[in-house]
């Protein structure tokens, strides 16, 4: 039904069967190459994540005190001065409060 | 009688791309324009941007399609773009002889084309290469931004910016071109045929070298 529309048409023989592997060899490695690097991106920055938490977890391992509460020195500040945890003077002294310091930054 | 004659230039699967293609690129030009020169309120701007995202999956979705359905063809449309010859330098230095024509009507040898002139070839490797940069990094932009380094996110986000603007500026005279060879135009936008005479005075390397007749 087309074909009688039009008598002329391109010649399904432009691209000879090398040039059509030559060519289609090169889009594939053109399109793989930057798609490897990406990954390769993203799982090195991985990487570096994962080496901080590797890091982090062996540091903890390695600690002698893990945990605040089994620490001498702050065992000794409630003992001699601070009273009881979340005290009323803890409180004062230890605790902050939330100040927007962004706007000095600009 | 010779004047009925015609070839078929673009088949239906070509069209059917370039109609796709039209149909997310104009969208992606003209929201990506708005969204580097961010003219309008924050909502404003956030809506452009779901329709530059939507466009882009259509455009993305066409090019990928293309590529796997029609990949015969994406290997014929580079053997053709990448064919540089002499030719290509002399209708360079006259240009097409378009701005003689346009500026002092003036009729300059040009000459003999394939089936995409020279300026066309340079215009499809810029799409070529051009568009599957903008379609990869957008979809990182968009979707995997936070599964790569921060400079790397920064560097994706340039390249896609400076091919973003370099596609949008071809658009212009893409269009004005296209439309200008009337024939041309009407053979990708409505029934793919080029009449024969025509063919052979704008491509006579492509009619003479790569048409043949149907039984």
């Amino acid at each position: 039904m087309e074909n009688k529309e039009y008598q002329y048409a391109e010649s399904p023989f432009n691209v000879s069967r090398r040039q059509f592997i030559t060519i289609g060899g090169i889009v594939v490695a053109l399109l793989a190459i930057p798609i490897v690097w990406v990954k390769y991106l993203a799982t090195s920055r991985n990487d570096y994540i994962l080496a901080r938490t590797k890091g982090l977890y062996r540091d903890d391992e390695k600690a002698k005190i893990r945990v605040s509460h089994a620490n001498p020195a702050v065992a000794q500040y409630y003992k001699d001065f601070g009273g009881k945890p979340l005290g009323g003077l803890s409180e004062e002294l230890l605790h902050t409060k939330y100040i927007n310091r962004t706007k000095g930054l600009s | 009688m010779h004047s009925e004659t015609m070839i078929l230039k673009h088949p239906l699967s070509v069209r059917i791309f370039h109609y796709l293609l039209i149909a997310s690129f104009l969208p992606l030009a003209v929201t990506g324009l708005a969204l580097y020169f961010k003219p309008f309120a924050e909502a404003d701007m956030n809506l452009l941007m779901q329709i530059h995202i939507v466009a882009g999956i259509i455009l993305s979705l066409d090019a990928v399609a293309f590529f796997l359905i029609g990949f015969e063809r994406v290997i014929l449309f580079i053997k053709r773009m990448f064919a540089i010859s002499i030719n290509d330098v002399k209708w360079f230095s006259v240009l097409g002889g378009y701005p003689q024509k346009f500026l002092f009507k003036k009729k300059v040898p040009v000459p003999p084309m394939g089936k995409y002139n020279s300026g066309q070839k340079l215009f499809g490797i810029c799409v070529l290469i051009g568009g599957a940069i903008l379609i990869g990094t957008g979809w990182i932009l968009w979707a995997f931004p936070h599964n790569l380094p921060r400079a790397a996110v920064a560097f994706f986000g340039n390249l896609h910016t400076f091919f973003g603007l370099l596609l949008t500026l071809f658009l212009p005279v893409h269009l004005f071109l296209g439309i200008y060879m009337f024939d041309d135009f009407k053979a990708m936008i409505m029934n793919g045929k080029i009449p024969y005479p025509e063919a052979k005075t704008m491509a006579p390397l492509w009619v003479e070298r790569e048409i043949m007749p149907l039984k």
